[in-house]
């Protein structure tokens, strides 16, 4: 065995987490990859990167495609994909969802690498956290992205890397790597900020990986990139520029500006929290408390009520620990201390990019990070178990054993979620270069030969119908 | 201690069948095979339009089981009128789209659908094909029990 994979098959209970992590995502990722290629998100950026003569002019005009976005590596990710796509002669549907599968598995394997499971108990706390990452609601809404490359994946594969690396000795490479990942994300979305949250927090919380020296170096490339914002005249999105949800409602663009652009400052802080509460108690949901209106209607769905259980006995936990654990010096802390200090700051600091509006995926790196802190919280919970008397033991392990259920549960609605995604997606192309609306279809002829080539693709992968699907898990599986 | 990871080891060997049923040709939820009819009335409007580029005829009945728009019992219909059943506005004009026609006759069977099945998108687009009023006596619902 390589010396590099034996540290993985160090213990038994590591290798049957990998086994059962692996068992699981299988499936999971032959549900992302039946998602067609999306028309919307998708198609544009596709079309664009392709008509482009040359890369270099497709960077430098990318730069002023918005004035509030500086996403020059979107549409050199999608050239990139599309000449790959020519030269291996592989379906465009392969390509792009391939990749959107690699970065699924990456995820996992970085989330496996950052709990570091070497025991029997940690293999029983991996049990229950494994289910919390792949259910929470954050999970899935990154995975329903496509920009045509899933931008938060990438995020949230760059956040997880750094994470691990923070948690083993400092090397030399780690600012190197540090600031390629941070400037590789800050080129696709603005939450590539996450990645530099994510290298302070580790910092913060004392991991040893990261030393002074990635710290500088990731502020500077930070620094820089809103130099470079500033210089190129980019804007923040302001109030108004994407719908969000206040109370128990959604609001499009223009009400939010009328109602809040004046002053901004509540809805601000009512969407940072907002965000914040999303994660912790699984509500608000977009902003909206889908709790008020059930309560205005009368009627509540299961899905509402397994998600804000599960979640927040799940941080009823993550408080516990916090409060009864974890030691007040943080030169006293544990490496599990620091890991759930950095990851709970993290998703603190993940809450305030909710300002402008709330949207499930911007708080995916806090869902990754959510479901550490908690293998961290169950581990210690049932370290706690020889020193408490059997009756509170066995209650604790049932009432474990509960919120786990529930939690697997919100982990197999994901592939009812994406079969549902795969359905409505493969119709969207429908509507696609229509027989009846000749006068629609794109003059260009590359643009027009590469729609229809996805279109064909699309149309031609088989999806299943929520028809076809039990009747009941609408109301278990989708708010 | 081990009760707490009992719901990750079910899911763990469920996933496990499912990857295995996938490799048979089966798995978790496969999609279905459907009549073009079908397609249309479990609004597949992606399904319908692979199916007829496939050569499916978009004006030939076709068999549509039970529970999807009848209960009880199966029906053999056109696509379009599996399209009216199931109050779908987007399969009509995906189906006029494709191909399908409907004459006058036709066109009064499926005015006369949409008054059982109301659909304010389906009514909109039929009433293009004629805004005349129209009078349902004699027409049999295509849905109804062939006896």
């Amino acid at each position: 065995m390589p010396r590099m994979v034996r540290p993985a098959f160090r213990s038994p209970a590591t290798t049957l987490a990998i086994v059962l992590a692996t068992l699981i995502t299988m499936p999971l990722a032959d549900s992302l990859y039946r998602v067609p290629i999306q028309v919307s998100d998708s198609l544009e950026p596709i079309v664009i990167a392709a008509k482009y003569d040359s890369a270099q002019h497709l960077l430098h005009d990318s730069v002023t495609f918005s004035p509030t976005t500086f996403r020059p590596l979107r549409y050199l990710q999608a050239r990139a994909l599309l000449a790959f796509t020519q030269a291996t002669g592989l379906t465009y549907h392969a390509v792009f969802r391939g990749l959107h599968v690699v970065l699924l598995l990456m995820l996992i394997a970085l989330f496996v690498a950052a709990v570091r499971v070497r025991n029997w108990p940690d293999l029983v706390a991996f049990a229950v956290a494994f289910p919390v990452l792949l259910g929470i609601h954050t999970f899935l809404s990154m995975l329903f992205e496509a920009f045509p490359v899933n931008h938060f994946a990438e995020v949230g594969v760059c956040a997880m890397a750094l994470f691990v690396l923070a948690q083993h000795q400092a090397r030399w490479f780690v600012p190197i790597v540090a600031c390629v990942l941070l400037a590789l994300t800050l080129s696709v979305i603005e939450s590539g900020a996450m990645v530099w949250v994510t290298v302070i927090c580790c910092a913060a919380a004392g991991l040893r990986g990261i030393n002074r020296t990635t710290v500088i170096a990731t502020t500077v490339v930070f620094a820089g990139y809103l130099l470079l914002r500033h210089v190129l005249g980019i804007s923040s999105p302001g109030i108004g520029g994407h719908g969000s949800g206040f109370g128990d409602r959604f609001y499009a663009p223009e009400e939010l500006a009328q109602r809040f652009g004046a002053h901004p400052i509540g809805f601000m802080i009512y969407n940072v929290t907002g965000g914040l509460a999303s994660l912790l108690f699984a509500e608000p949901r977009q902003g909206v408390y889908a709790l008020l209106a059930a309560w205005r209607e009368g009627e509540i769905h299961p899905v509402v009520l397994i998600n804000v259980i599960s979640s927040s006995a799940t941080t009823a936990l993550l408080i516990w620990y916090a409060a009864a654990r974890l030691p007040r010096r943080r030169s006293a802390w544990s490496d599990a201390d620091r890991t759930f200090v950095a990851a709970c700051t993290a998703v603190i600091v993940n809450a305030a990019f909710n300002a402008v509006y709330i949207k499930d995926e911007i708080m995916s790196p806090a869902g990754l990070f959510y479901a550490i802190a908690t293998f961290v919280a169950v581990r210690a919970l049932i370290d706690s178990f020889p020193t408490q008397a059997l009756a509170a033991t066995s209650l604790a392990a049932c009432v474990l054993a509960t919120v786990a259920a529930l939690w697997t549960f919100r982990a197999v609605g994901v592939h009812y979620q994406l079969r549902y995604d795969a359905f409505t997606t493969r119709n969207d192309w429908v509507e696609v270069l229509r027989p009846d609306k000749h006068a629609a279809w794109p003059e260009d002829p590359v643009e027009l030969a590469l729609t229809a080539r996805i279109r064909a693709e699309a149309i031609a992968r088989r999806t299943t119908s929520p028809s076809f699907m039990p009747r009941w898990t609408d109301r278990y599986w989708v708010e | 201690m081990w009760i707490i990871a009992a719901p990750c080891l079910v899911l763990a060997f469920w996933s496990a069948s499912w990857t295995a049923g996938r490799l048979t040709g089966d798995g978790l939820w496969p999609p279905d095979d459907v009549t073009l009819s079908e397609a249309v009335a479990t609004r597949n409007n992606a399904e319908a339009v692979r199916l007829i580029e496939g050569g499916a005829n978009p004006n030939q009945p076709s068999r549509v089981r039970d529970g999807l728009l009848t209960s009880d019992y199966a029906v053999t219909i056109k696509p379009i009128e599996a399209a009216v059943g199931a109050q779908r506005a987007d399969s009509v004009r995906t189906l006029l789209a494709h191909g399908a026609s409907v004459d006058q006759e036709e066109l009064r069977v499926l005015r006369c659908l949409e008054r059982t099945r109301h659909d304010s998108g389906v009514r909109e687009l039929l009433a293009v094909q004629s805004t005349s009023a129209v009078d349902c006596n004699g027409i049999r619902s295509p849905l109804d029990r062939v006896r």
